[in-house]
């Protein structure tokens, strides 16, 4: 297989379960936009935040999109950036996806505002380069930008533009993510300030972006009836497992860190053992995102094994969003110490350990965001040659 | 020029077009308090000194008298509650004995406020003269300076409030952030704000705010005194609420 040769085709899109698809994400995109429009005109008190939990669930679904977006660009950048000939097939399709979910992130940032009419100027002219919610957007914008370029260059074949946009692109990908680490890992909270957040979120988006393009990629081959060999998924399937690796390395190293230090050594134990969120790391992010995915990835034989490997993507995918919700919620949960040595026995507001649960509301907007980025990605199959007509090792390559 | 020579000139342009429109924007900006500012830069520093020795455990009348003059919005509920100053008991973690202090908390007006760290849109800022506030036309609601506030002094209005008792004074809409803004409008008509004019009033005096910069001035003058403390001053962040007796 020559670099040249790959056909791809769009999918016909005619089908019943086609349009049942649509009707779907239509009604999913509908009620979010819909759900998005009660909370901006009635007020965010319908969502489950409160003055002590400012951030929901539309900031952890944000980052984990944004994530996504960055981990799947990676997989395109295997053809562009390293060169890697017979992962060519996939980075139409991937750079496409990665352009998706960093909408789907801005979208979900943009319907969390509670003055969402301003964020079209004031941000603009007002922009504050101190601030980690500035530079962020600008870099999201410029993903954007930067995958519709390379997504040109790949889909005109132009080989010099494709190498440069996918070196650019994915150094920018990274940059990005570990801007979103940065929003949180530098808010000056005993849970969340941490110099490892970032590149720990670099690591986490690499999984589950990975993870994602497996469970896509499979899914989409299999269904439109198309070849896919089976090694190029195993493959994928090991640097899912790698990544996972690091994922839990910096997990522990953070988690360690702060429970060895006296000083933060209530937080840490209320991180790891406090209710709901430890749950979610421990059972989501440690058993079923890292550990029982690694040891299918790793085995000799299930780590080969097409839906396996599938099913460790999934339990990943899952274990990355715990991730996010915990990353983001836990240092909101955990309050503030005023006054060290010292307890607040009465005060009009929540000052102790507080609990966040998720309004219907909130819930619907980030339905609808799925929604939305749901019929863009069906779409652009049906009207965009993304992806090829079959996806093969190259001749006398080794598995 | 063939098809794909044009929208290849024409995509730059707009690329370029748009960077640049997006550069004349930002350098067009003034910065907070600079060109737009009508009155020279202020050589004042405005701060609070509280004596807790002299605030009355029982007594809320700063309290009310914040929530009139400024329209905070109060709903009865925990969750969305705004509270420019608020009171709070402590004691301390070790002792056995039932010993509480009172303490009223509020926006400590830092030298170095995170909350205008992080403003996206420079809504929330600090004045030369020292008080922090929040343009309240200009916030998108992120709700960033209130992950960013180690003191739990930032208000999001999570729904609209229903009161407005003061109509000499603006309330807010709902989506945006709020804090205590040492009734700047009140200290730009060379008046006091109104917690420290009510406590004045009822002869109990326990909090005094003056400028920090000038050695003659009452809070200048408590904080030689007294050898006051202030809320976490280990965050680096000087905060110009001053407390005696804490």
């Amino acid at each position: 297989m020559s670099d040249t040769q790959i056909e791809y085709r769009r999918i016909e899109g005619r089908s019943t379960p086609f349009y049942q698809m649509l009707l779907v994400l239509t009604v999913m995109a509908v009620a979010g936009v819909v759900a998005t429009w009660i909370l901006w005109s009635e007020g965010l008190h319908l969502s489950g935040m409160t003055n002590r939990i400012p951030w929901g669930v539309q900031i952890t679904m944000a980052v984990f999109y944004i994530g996504l977006s960055a981990g799947s660009l990676v997989v395109s950048g295997l053809y562009g950036v390293f060169g890697r000939i017979e992962y060519k097939p996939f980075a139409r399709l991937a750079a496409y996806i990665a352009m998706l979910f960093l909408i789907a992130g801005l979208l979900s940032i943009l319907t969390d505002q509670g003055r969402m009419d301003r964020v079209f100027v004031e941000p603009f002219t007002h922009f504050n380069v101190r601030s980690m919610f500035s530079i962020n957007p600008g870099l999201y914008m410029g993903h954007i930008v930067l995958c519709v370029v390379y997504l040109w260059a790949l889909f005109r074949e132009k080989k010099l533009l494709t190498r440069v946009a996918a070196v650019v692109v994915v150094l920018w990908a990274i940059t990005v993510h570990t801007g979103t680490g940065m929003i949180l890992g530098f808010i000056p909270r005993e849970l969340h300030q941490s110099p490892l957040l970032p590149p720990s979120f670099v690591a986490a988006a690499l999984a589950s972006g990975t993870a994602l393009m497996i469970i896509v990629l499979v899914t989409l081959f299999r269904l439109t009836r198309r070849h896919l060999d089976d090694a190029l998924i195993v493959w994928l399937g090991r640097l899912l497992a790698i990544s996972l690796v690091v994922v839990f390395y910096f997990m522990f190293i953070e988690s360690a860190y702060r429970y060895y230090l006296i000083e933060s050594r209530e937080a840490a134990r209320f991180y790891l053992f406090g209710g709901f969120h430890s749950v979610l790391l421990w059972g989501g992010l440690m058993i079923v995102g890292c550990l029982i995915p690694s040891v299918i990835l790793f085995h000799p034989r299930l780590g080969r094994t097409i839906p396996w490997i599938v099913f460790a993507a999934a339990m990943v995918v899952f274990g990355v969003l715990c991730e996010r919700y915990v990353i983001v919620i836990p240092g909101q949960t955990n309050p503030p110490e005023l006054f060290p040595g010292m307890v607040i026995t009465t005060s009009p507001l929540d000052e102790g350990f507080v609990s966040y649960s998720i309004s219907s509301y909130e819930a619907l907007q980030a339905v609808g965001v799925l929604g939305i980025v749901g019929l863009l990605f069906v779409l652009g199959l049906k009207y965009l040659a993304l992806a090829p007509v079959e996806a093969r090792l190259p001749r006398g390559a080794g598995s | 020029m063939n098809r794909r020579n044009f929208l290849t000139a024409a995509g730059g342009t707009i690329l370029l077009g748009g960077a640049g429109a997006y550069g004349m924007v930002l350098i067009a900006t003034p910065a907070p308090g600079g060109l737009m500012s009508p009155r020279p830069p202020s050589t004042r520093r405005w701060g609070m000194v509280i004596d807790l020795n002299k605030c009355r455990p029982d007594c809320t009348k700063c309290l009310q008298a914040c929530r009139t003059e400024n329209n905070v919005a109060f709903h009865g509920d925990k969750r969305w509650d705004i509270h420019w100053i608020r009171k709070v008991t402590v004691r301390s973690k070790h002792s056995q004995s039932s010993l509480q202090r009172t303490v009223l908390l509020m926006c400590n007006h830092c030298d170095h406020p995170p909350c205008a760290q992080v403003c996206p849109v420079q809504a929330t800022y600090k004045r030369d003269d020292g008080i922090v506030l929040v343009d309240h036309h200009r916030c998108i609601g992120c709700r960033y300076c209130v992950m960013s506030c180690p003191y739990n002094a930032r208000y999001f209005n999570f729904r609209e409030n229903p009161d407005w008792p003061n109509r000499d004074y603006p309330k807010r809409s709902h989506g945006v952030a709020e804090s205590c803004n040492f009734c700047a409008h009140l200290i730009d008509r060379g008046e006091l704000p109104a917690c420290v004019t009510t406590c004045q009033r009822i002869g109990v005096g326990a909090i005094a705010v003056g400028d920090l910069n000038d050695p003659q001035s009452e809070v200048s003058r408590l904080i030689d005194e007294s050898a006051p403390k202030r809320i976490r001053e280990d965050l680096g962040t000087e905060p110009k609420v001053y407390y005696v007796g804490l």
